[in-house]
């Protein structure tokens, strides 16, 4: 065979060297030509038919991370030249998962295998190794809960990180779901308390991973478990220490529109249900055991115990879920929202929890009411329930999203949700004027369509049209935009502006990514094997992505995923065969399989 | 109507500076920032769309591209990069190159060698006939007076032919203009009294630029530099040429200064120095308005063709006061070897926005009365059917 071999590529993959990988393939047996054609060429079939025919090639290899993108222009050169179709052999950088410290040696033996016509994924078995039967899942959102509670109701142990004081993450914070408008807590309580409860669930709350070794199937990982100060088994969530409690601080489950004490429960529903203790704003912590203190006094079960230590975990398991889940972009940044400067805009995320039964007005929908601040003397906005309930409300789609200055991708679940957000706001403000500024509708799932369809029909106003400007002309808030459909600008005065703003991968991304040693693509989240094929599945063998830190993704495909996990872990441990990684196999191993199975 | 499209206006414009057209999703974001932009003209996303779909005579008879004063804001916003401030310029560089019934102002913006071979073999010829002229009676040793080189009243002759020259076809493009605007581009009735009514806004936009100004009325500082910096330009830009025009002899009167006339080409000369380094230095360093980032070819022969004319005028003026008549007559011929191409590539270069801006304002004003009386009666109508 006389083989010539093209490099394509679709990105530019800065870490890859090009240039080493074209000297090793033009070693190879039988390889005739080889010829780098750099980033998103403009190829000319006929061109590409002459070289075929002035090298007398019989078989194209193209490299590249998408090569099946010019398939179709060499299939056609080939055509050209009159030689056989069938050989021209595509060298998937990006479907083998090329990346990471071992990037070289794998695309040199991927294009080894298209050299001789051997399927890559035929000879690259990694050597196997026996699996321990327990499980990690890092990060307990509704991805986390619902992968523990697949494995463990599998009867097989699952160690539950999580770094707050509760499990549940950002679901628990929601009110309803799209495009059912079913209640988020009704769903994901009775999952949070089965984890909680599961005899195979090991919950680690207030915890973080902080050492990774080993291999797959037996990686031993050790487990920084911060202080939580309270007994969780012997707390009754009885409230009174909260009570006692002269430090007052800003809610984190309650996006901060609310207040809560040093000593706390997040939420009435928490997993597992007992108080703890912020030490960064506890009097007695930062005050090493000299004031305060009143919570341990007045505790009627004894269960406080503000002189605890930190304390590590050392576990071993045999697989990793990752579940980390995500943030809101920083929409102070951006500026023309006025975000943070003008009281009554306010994100997603806030909004959610304004709008919750269970958040600090109730459930009731109200703009920001000033209030004097007795120690400082300032003005403050907060949130009381008496407030008055808005009459007109923008809310404004891809805030910091599909914006190459923040994000350049699509959220994915932005769209959906601002059009629960504008029901949510009819439902319970009759006469509400509801504007949603949108570029492009993106309802694409299942009945989601059909939701738009509703919300329209309700009497929203939606509004083809993005708005940059929100302006604050005395105590009105003023939204500029263009009514492109109706050509014509807009101006809208509101008393409430709702971002939906766009999400980022959550702030330990970067620090798992590290001790982990697993890619991150490009846009930060974690990238999976194959996004087609294993989309679970990570570069590591035996570490596994679910959820949100995979990429944007609404709860249904959450659960999707986090199910899919489950049954991939299930497999490793109940087949029998063990789980690998295929950097232990070298690139001379797998070059002398291929030469056995290419004689073959 | 149908409306006929061209789908390669697109590849067109990229030779005037549209580039990044393609990449827009219109969001709106543009519009909604800019000051300008407003319930009757509406831009730049539109105009960003009537690229994306070749739609040339609507562009062609729409004078919104004058309307944007390029402050960059839309460009900086826009969250797909393509750059809606520089598709607006691009567009009215097209607009000059339509306007142009020669078809000469095309080929300038299109290619850079022909506009600077033109520039060139315009000069030359204007070397050689000023120094024939100069040496069949005059004395390169005389500056002014009986036997000079080059007499005023010769020049004042030669520039007001060249003036001429250049306000002809000026004049025919801007009634070209009008003709796009105001005729084809208008499908209702204009009353005669809106066009006295608004006739002002000509001068006050000529003098003041104050849209420029307002373009970022939300900074804080309240004086937008890069509009001071061209007033200045632009004032002292047409005060010379009046002073050319009209008071060449007692400008190259001398070696005494003339203050009553000579005050004026002084403050004349502070302005356009200040102005064209200010734009030449902002056009260098790329500096944080976003307008100075990109430059066009023909951006950079305008300052620089600007420069170089001032610097001369300066220059052979100096040394004619110090008592040199000798490099003063030199200098002069560089001079005005520079001053002739300029002068009749004023109606085929950027330089004509110095016309097509004022009446586009005047347009703007006339077709907005226009528009809301049309509005008042289809609305009227509307109800009385009902």
């Amino acid at each position: 065979m006389r083989t010539g071999v093209f490099f394509c590529q679709v990105e530019n993959g800065k870490n890859l060297n090009i240039d080493a990988i074209a000297k090793y393939s033009a070693n190879l047996p039988g390889v005739e030509i080889v010829q780098i054609l750099g980033v998103k060429p403009h190829l000319d079939a006929k061109l590409l038919s002459e070289i075929i025919m002035t090298n007398k090639l019989n078989r194209l290899v193209i490299a590249g991370d998408m090569p099946g993108y010019y398939k179709p222009v060499f299939t056609k050169a080939m055509l050209l030249a009159e030689q056989n179709t069938d050989e021209v052999r595509l060298a998937s950088f990006q479907e083998h998962g090329v990346r990471g410290e071992y990037a070289l040696d794998r695309a040199k033996a991927i294009i080894a295998c298209a050299n001789m016509a051997v399927p890559f994924s035929l000879v690259a078995s990694p050597k196997r190794n026996p699996v321990s039967h327990a499980t990690l899942v890092i990060g307990a959102g509704i991805a986390g809960i619902q992968a523990s509670l697949e494995i463990a109701n599998a009867g097989k142990h699952v160690y539950l990180v999580e770094q707050t004081g509760t499990i549940g993450g950002h679901m628990a914070m929601f009110d309803k779901t799209f495009p059912t408008l079913d209640c988020a807590a009704c769903i994901l309580t009775p999952k949070m308390v089965s984890a909680g409860q599961h005899e195979m669930i090991h919950l680690l709350t207030k915890s973080r991973v902080s050492e990774v070794s080993g291999k797959p199937g037996a990686y031993r990982v050790k487990i920084h478990q911060h202080a939580r100060y309270v007994d969780v088994d012997a707390c009754v969530a009885c409230n009174i220490c909260a009570d006692v409690c002269p430090v007052k601080v800003e809610s984190e489950f309650d996006s901060r529109i609310s207040l809560r004490k040093a000593i706390y429960i997040p939420f009435p529903q928490a997993v597992p249900n007992s108080y703890l203790v912020d030490p960064e704003n506890c009097t007695y912590i930062l005050s090493e055991g000299q004031k305060c203190g009143a919570c341990v006094k007045k505790c009627p079960k004894e269960c406080i115990n503000l002189n605890e230590t930190d304390k590590d975990i050392d576990i071993e398991v045999g697989n990793i879920i990752i579940a980390t889940g995500y943030e809101l972009l920083d929409v102070g940044k951006i500026e023309q929202y006025g975000y943070g400067k003008y009281p009554n805009v306010l994100t997603s995320l806030e909004f959610e929890r304004l709008t919750n039964a269970s958040g600090s007005t109730g459930g009731r929908i109200v703009t920001k009411t000033r209030q004097i601040n007795k120690k400082t003397g300032a003005d403050e906005w907060i949130f009381s329930p008496e407030g008055a309930p808005p009459r007109n409300v923008a809310i404004i789609h891809c805030v910091g999203s599909r914006n190459k200055n923040y994000n350049a991708y699509c959220s994915r679940v932005c769209c959906m949700y601002s059009l629960k957000f504008a029901h949510l706001i009819k439902e319970k403000i009759p006469n509400v004027n509801c504007y949603e500024f949108y570029i492009d509708m993106r309802a694409f799932g299942k009945g989601y369509e059909e939701f738009a369809e509703r919300i329209k029909h309700e009497g929203t106003f939606v509004v083809r049209g993005h708005s940059t400007n929100v302006e604050m002309k005395g105590e009105q808030l003023i939204v500029r935009g263009e009514d492109i459909l109706n050509d014509k600008m807009v101006e809208f005065y509101v008393d409430m502006v709702i971002l939906a703003v766009g999400l980022i991968p959550a702030k330990g991304t970067d620090y798992l990514s590290r001790i982990l040693g697993i890619a991150r693509d490009p846009d930060g989240w974690f990238s999976e094997l194959d996004y087609n094929g294993n989309p679970t599945d990570t570069e590591r063998g035996g570490i596994y992505v679910a959820g949100m830190c995979q990429g944007p993704k609404d709860i249904p495909d959450t659960v999707a995923q986090a199910s899919a996990v489950a049954a991939g872990v299930l497999g490793s441990i109940s087949s029998g065969k063990g789980i690998g990684h295929l950097s232990s196999v070298t690139l001379s191993e797998i070059e002398s399989r291929a030469k056995i199975i290419h004689t073959l | 109507m149908a409306i006929r499209i061209n789908p390669t206006l697109i590849d067109e414009l990229n030779s005037f500076g549209a580039e990044d057209v393609q990449l827009c999703y219109h969001c709106g974001d543009c519009s909604a920032v800019c000051q300008h932009s407003g319930e009757i003209f509406n831009f730049p996303r539109k105009s960003m769309r009537r690229l994306q779909m070749g739609l040339e005579q609507k562009i062609e008879t729409t004078f919104e591209p004058w309307l944007c004063y390029y402050c960059g804001q839309c460009s900086t916003q826009c969250p797909r990069e393509a750059d809606p401030g520089e598709s607006m310029m691009s567009l009215r560089r097209w607009l000059i190159s339509r306007y142009d019934f020669t078809g000469i102002a095309r080929q300038f913006f299109r290619s850079k060698l022909v506009e600077v071979l033109s520039i060139i073999g315009v000069a030359i010829l204007t070397g050689l006939f000023l120094v024939i002229y100069g040496f069949s009676g005059g004395n390169l040793q005389i500056y002014d007076g009986e036997g000079a080189f080059l007499p005023s009243t010769f020049i004042h002759k030669f520039d007001l032919l060249i003036g001429s020259v250049m306000a002809i076809f000026l004049l025919i493009n801007a009634i070209r203009m009008w003709y796009f605007t105001m005729i084809k581009g208008v499908d209702f009735n204009i009353p005669w009294w809106y066009w006295l009514k608004n006739i002002f806004t000509l001068p006050l936009h000529f003098f003041t630029q104050k849209r420029y100004a307002e373009c970022e009325s939300k900074n804080k500082s309240g004086i937008f530099m890069p509009w001071l910096i061209h007033l200045g330009l632009m004032l002292g830009y047409a005060i010379m040429l009046v002073l050319v025009m009209v008071y060449i002899e007692e400008l190259q009167y001398g070696p005494d200064i003339i203050w009553k006339v000579h005050i004026f080409g002084y403050l004349a000369s502070i302005g356009l120095i200040i102005g064209t380094v200010y734009f030449i230095r902002n056009r260098l360093i790329k500096s944080k308005y976003v307008q100075y980032k990109k430059s066009h070819d023909t951006d950079w022969v305008f300052v620089c063709l600007l420069f170089l004319i001032v610097l001369t005028g300066i220059a052979q003026h100096i040394l004619h006061r110090t008592g040199i008549p000798y490099w003063a007559n030199i200098i002069y011929v560089i001079h005005l070897m520079c001053v002739v191409p300029w002068l009749l590539r004023m109606p085929f270069s950027k330089w004509a926005h110095l016309v097509y801006r004022p009446l586009a304002m005047y347009f703007a004003a006339v077709y907005t009365d226009a528009k809301e009386k049309q509005e008042v009666i289809s609305g009227s109508y509307a109800i009385s059917v009902k």
